[in-house]
C-alpha cells in the first residue's frame, strides 16, 4: 500500500474509531480499575482495530470498536490478573450453583466496604467487586447506557445472558448499596 | 390484569426501556396498584439513579488520543512500502507554513510531545487539503480578499501577504481544524509545489525549530506575537527561499 492510501485509510479509521475514546477508556478503566493500564490496554486495542480495520464494514462502530476494546482487556486480565478471570465458567452456570459461590466469594469483599460508610468510591467499589462480566454488562448499561442489542453484541452472548448477566449484577450492589442506605 | 409473577421477571426490562408499548403499560398499571412490586421497581430506579450519579463516569486523558494517533502513524509506517514514490513527489512536494499567534494561553506548545502532536495534525491536514482537492474554501490572489474571508470565522487573523513578486503567489485561504479549533490557513503556489499557512497561537521558545517527520520538515519560528510553523517536503533550497521571502514579508 502507497503511502497516500496508508495515510488515508488512517484518517478514515481515525473518524470512526477516535469519536468513542471515552466509551472506549471507561470499559477499560473498570475491567482493568487502574488508570495506567486502561490507557495501554485502550491503545492496544486501537491498533488491534486499525489492523482490521479493511475487515470493519458499515455498522455500528461504536459496539464494534468496544468489542475489540473487551477482547483485549480479557486477554490483558488473562496475562495480569489470571485470578479474576477462573470463575467465568460459573457466571452462566444454570444451576446457578457454582454462581452462588463465587457470588458468596464476592460479597465477602462487599461486606468490608460496608464498614466503610463514609467512603465516596464505595458505590464504585461496589461494582469492582463484581467478576468482570457482570461488571461489564452493569457499565455498559447503566455507564454507557447501551441498549440489550448493543450489550450483547459487545459481549459476544445471547440477550438472554445480558438481561441474566444485568439481573445478578444488579442483586449483588442491591445487597450492597440498599442496606446501607435504608434509614 | 397482569399478576406479579409475570411483571417480576420484567421489571428490569421495564426499568431499561426494552419493552414494547403495551408491555409498559400494562406493567405500568400493575405496579401502579401492587404494594409488592411498586417498591421492588422504585428500588431499581434508585439504584440505577444512584450509579449514574455516582459511580466514576471515567473519561480518556488528555494525552490518550495523541498517544494513539502516533501509535496508529508508527505502525502505519512499519510497513516496508512507506517510502514515497516519484507519483507522490509529483503530487504533492510542498511547503506548508504554520503560523503561531502569540495570544491564549490554551494553545501554549509546553512539551515535545504536544509540539509533535500539532506537527501530525499540520501534516494531516496539508494532506487532507490535497488529497481531497479542497485547497481553499476562498480563491483568491488578492490579500484584500482572502484576509477578510477569515474575519467572524475564526479568532486568528493571518497576514495578507501575497508573495507572487517572489515567485510564491497565493491561491488562496482555507479553515482548516488543528487540536479541535479552526484556523486560518493560506495557501501558496511554488512552481507545482503547494505551500499552506496555517494561522495558530503561539507557543513557547524563542529559538526557530525544526522537526522531521514523515519525509515533511517542518520549521517553527516565532516573529512579534507570531509564532510559525513551515512544513516542506520540497528541495531545501525552495523551502529556504520561501521561508526567507515569508518572514521579510511579514515582519
Ligand atoms: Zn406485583
Amino acid at each position: 500500500m502507497n503511502w497516500i492510501a496508508q495515510r488515508r485509510r488512517q484518517s478514515r479509521f481515525e473518524q470512526v474509531a477516535l469519536p468513542h475514546l471515552d466509551a472506549a477508556y471507561s470499559l477499560a478503566r473498570w475491567l482493568t480499575r487502574n488508570d495506567a493500564d486502561a490507557s495501554d490496554v485502550v491503545q492496544e486495542a486501537y491498533l488491534r482495530a486499525f489492523r482490521y480495520f479493511d475487515s470493519y464494514r458499515e455498522g455500528d462502530a461504536k459496539s464494534w470498536l468496544l468489542r475489540i476494546v473487551r477482547r483485549t482487556c480479557y486477554s490483558w486480565l488473562a496475562r495480569n490478573r489470571p485470578t479474576e478471570l477462573i470463575a467465568l465458567d460459573a457466571i452462566d452456570d444454570p444451576t446457578g450453583v457454582n454462581a452462588a459461590g463465587s457470588a458468596q466469594a464476592n460479597m465477602g469483599d462487599t461486606e468490608t466496604l460496608l464498614m466503610n460508610r463514609s467512603d465516596l468510591r464505595r458505590l464504585d467499589e461496589l461494582i469492582e467487586a463484581l467478576p468482570p462480566p457482570l461488571r461489564e454488562v452493569i457499565v455498559l448499561r447503566e455507564l454507557q447506557e447501551l441498549g440489550y442489542r448493543e450489550i450483547a453484541d459487545v459481549t459476544g452472548v445471547p440477550i438472554g445472558t445480558v438481561m441474566s448477566r444485568l439481573h445478578r449484577a444488579r442483586t449483588a450492589l442491591r445487597r450492597g448499596w440498599d442496606g446501607e442506605n435504608i434509614e | 390484569m397482569m399478576q406479579c409473577s409475570d411483571a417480576r421477571p420484567r421489571l428490569e426490562a421495564h426499568l431499561d426501556n426494552e419493552l414494547d408499548e403495551a408491555e409498559r403499560a400494562a406493567l405500568d398499571d400493575h405496579i401502579a396498584s401492587c404494594a409488592d412490586c411498586a417498591p421492588e421497581a422504585l428500588a431499581l430506579e434508585r439504584l440505577r439513579d444512584d450509579i449514574r450519579a455516582s459511580a466514576s463516569a471515567y473519561r480518556a486523558p488528555a494525552a490518550l488520543r495523541s498517544q494513539i494517533r502516533a501509535a496508529l502513524r508508527r505502525d502505519a509506517s512499519g510497513a516496508p512500502a512507506i517510502a514515497r514514490g516519484p507519483g507522490w513527489l509529483a503530487v504533492a512536494a510542498s511547503i506548508m507554513i504554520a503560523v503561531a499567534l502569540g495570544s491564549g494561553g490554551t494553545w501554549l506548545i509546553s512539551g515535545d510531545r504536544q509540539r509533535d502532536a500539532i506537527a501530525d495534525e499540520v501534516i494531516d491536514s496539508h494532506l487532507r487539503s490535497l488529497l481531497a482537492e479542497h485547497l481553499t474554501d476562498v480563491a483568491s490572489s488578492d490579500k484584500h480578499t482572502v484576509k477578510p474571508w477569515f474575519g467572524g470565522r475564526t479568532e486568528l487573523s493571518p497576514p495578507g501577504i501575497n508573495l507572487a513578486a517572489e515567485g510564491f503567489p497565493l491561491v488562496g485561504g482555507r479553515l482548516d481544524l488543528i487540536d479541535g479549533k479552526p484556523v486560518p490557513a493560506l495557501v501558496y503556489r511554488a512552481g507545482k509545489h503547494i505551500i499552506n499557512v496555517f494561522v495558530l497561537p503561539a507557543g513557547h521558545g524563542d529559538h526557530p525549530e525544526t522537526v522531521h517527520r514523515q519525509g515533511y520538515t517542518l520549521r517553527h519560528w516565532n516573529e512579534g506575537d507570531l509564532g510559525y510553523w513551515a512544513v516542506s517536503d520540497a528541495s531545501p533550497d525552495e523551502f529556504s527561499r520561501f521561508e526567507h521571502a515569508f518572514r521579510a514579508a511579514a515582519s
